[in-house]
């Protein structure tokens, strides 16, 4: 068993070393594999105060080695591989000569071809969630399982089918130029923000947040920052995930039942990711390129300015939502936009916009919990007493059912 | 004489911590903290945010360009720093244009963690160095 000391080392390593190994064999299994091997032999050779030069290139090295012997093994005879696949050096200090492979520009290539492949367009999201997880920030299938509540063993299989699609696919391992990157980022950007959303606001189960999900979320958006500081949406994507982040505690109540953005108690707000993610967000605008990240990062930001809910600028938020709906219309944006609408101009007013959403919201919890709470408003019991069941039929979430049960309750007591 | 002391690490490293290990780490210089306090050697304390969050301001010709990030190679050596107290990123950036950049380029990176302000001790301590 590792020490902790060194497996934070292997963890942090771990994405530009499977990055490096996957550029180099295009097999996404066979670079896991060989990460494992070079992280086994770290662990026998590597002391807390011997450390290589650079662990990085030293983990490339050893499992580029250990991958070549893998291949020669799997095809019984000696591989007549290309000079660059012949191992570098045997032990010692294997990374002086890789100089050129660590290259920042190669670095971040390697990061975005890893990174697309296990997002590409040919794998469902739920798909893409998973392997990003799994080959990505190194979560285990059963922490990957535990995380979407399914056996391990079916995990097991829908990575496994991922890999098997990628394969079919045939994907090509060009070098990604320049304008075809920002297009690729973007795909990326996404699916990190599906996982930190699953771990924010779980889809289904018990669980109503899985902070080891929304972490790992921001530990890969931090990554993408750090090596394309250019590109204004990840630092949006980043700044998000902070601010959303960082309400964490004052969301749940001791005994884990959701609170609402109205009743959260904001000194228990982390002041620090708020600091921290206003900060990027203000960066990334600076490149005028708005992308929808961006604008619900600066959502998150216009509350998480307020001191108290009262002393929301629902002004501003609700010029954000109308250039987000511009941006990238959803009908979950335009229910979100009718809330914002219904402060500014009241529930009457918000509750004429809702009717037009409803044939594409049909299935969707949020409609009419926000229908029957705008029927609350306006004194419909009745009305909003059938919306509220209807919402109540429809959420995912034990978490979710309790909070319209709730409002269920006080509906029939004020009645 | 006041001293700098600059910590340059691997944000990979320090993104991968636990909880726990980061606790381990913010003991130790907590204890550095007392310690230099009660003998009254500590100046100030300083942590940046992540350097995602940093800007670059460096002049071209006559106009001044802000790129993001921080400096993408390190042959520029580290050299000193200002705290200054703005309103945000913006005025920030009006505010370094006043310094020289003949030789030389400005990152700006906030400040995610400061202790000190004892700048009456500070200036004691220049004194005697003298």
């Amino acid at each position: 068993m590792p020490s902790a000391w060194l497996s934070t080392h292997l963890r942090a390593a771990r994405p530009r070393v499977l990055a490096a190994l996957n550029r180099a064999f295009g097999d996404i299994d066979l670079a896991e594999d060989a990460f494992q091997e070079a992280s086994l032999k770290a662990v026998r050779i590597w002391q807390p105060h011997d450390l290589p030069k650079d662990p990085v290139a030293w983990l490339i090295v050893t499992g580029r080695n250990s991958a070549i012997d893998a291949l020669r093994k799997r095809r019984r005879e000696t591989l007549s591989a290309p000079e660059d696949l012949e191992p570098a050096h045997e032990e010692n200090n294997p990374e002086e000569d890789l100089t050129e492979a660590l290259d920042r520009s190669v670095y971040r290539d390697d990061i975005l071809r890893l990174l697309f492949t296990c997002c590409h367009p040919v794998l469902r999201r739920d798909q893409q969630i998973a392997l990003a997880l799994k080959v990505v920030a190194g979560l285990t299938v059963e922490e990957i399982a535990r995380a979407f509540l399914v056996q391990p063993k079916t995990m097991e299989q829908r990575i496994t089918r991922a890999k098997k699609r990628l394969q079919a696919a045939r994907l090509s391992y060009e070098e990604p130029d320049a304008a075809e990157r920002a297009d690729r980022l973007s795909t990326v950007a996404n699916a990190i923000y599906l996982v930190f959303n699953e771990g924010y606001s779980a889809s289904q189960g018990t669980a109503l947040i899985k902070e080891p999900l929304c972490e790992e979320a921001i530990r890969l958006a931090r990554l993408l920052v750090r090596l394309f500081p250019e590109i204004p949406e990840l630092r949006g994507l980043l700044a998000l995930c902070l601010i959303q982040h960082s309400r964490r505690i004052a969301r749940l109540t001791a005994d884990g039942q959701a609170v609402t953005l109205e009743l959260q108690d904001r000194s228990l707000w982390d002041r620090k990711l708020v600091a921290e993610g206003t900060v990027l967000l203000e960066a990334a605008l600076r490149r005028a390129k708005p992308g929808h990240l961006q604008i619900e990062a600066a959502i998150a930001a216009t509350h998480a300015r307020a001191a108290t809910y009262d002393q929301t600028d629902w002004q501003e938020i609700e010029r954000l939502y109308r250039a987000l709906q511009h941006i990238r219309p959803s009908p979950v944006v335009a229910l979100n936009h009718t809330v914002v609408l219904a402060k500014l101009h009241g529930p009457e007013f918000a509750l004429e916009r809702l009717d037009g959403l409803q044939s594409s919201l049909e299935r969707y919890a949020g409609y009419f919990a926000v229908k029957g709470s705008l029927l609350t408003d306006l004194a419909r019991t009745q009305d909003a007493y059938d919306a509220l069941k209807r919402a109540f039929d429809l959420a995912g979430t034990d978490a979710e059912r309790l909070h319209i049960e709730q409002k269920l309750q006080k509906l029939s007591k004020g009645a | 004489m006041l001293f700098s002391v600059l910590i340059y690490g691997s944000e990979d490293f320090y993104d991968a911590l636990s909880p726990e290990e980061h606790q381990e780490i913010l003991k130790k210089h907590g204890a550095f903290h007392e310690r230099t306090k009660s003998d009254r050697t500590f100046a100030a304390a300083t942590k940046l945010m992540s350097t995602g969050t940093a800007v670059t301001v460096n002049r071209d010709s006559s106009d001044f360009v802000v790129t993001d990030g921080p400096f993408a190679e390190t042959k520029e050596q580290f050299m000193g720093f200002y705290l200054i107290d703005t309103a945000n990123l913006e005025d920030a950036i009006e505010a370094v244009k006043e310094l020289p950049f003949d030789n030389g380029r400005v990152e700006i990176r906030p400040v995610a963690y400061f202790e000190g302000a004892d700048f009456q001790n500070a200036e004691r301590l220049v004194i005697d160095a003298s």
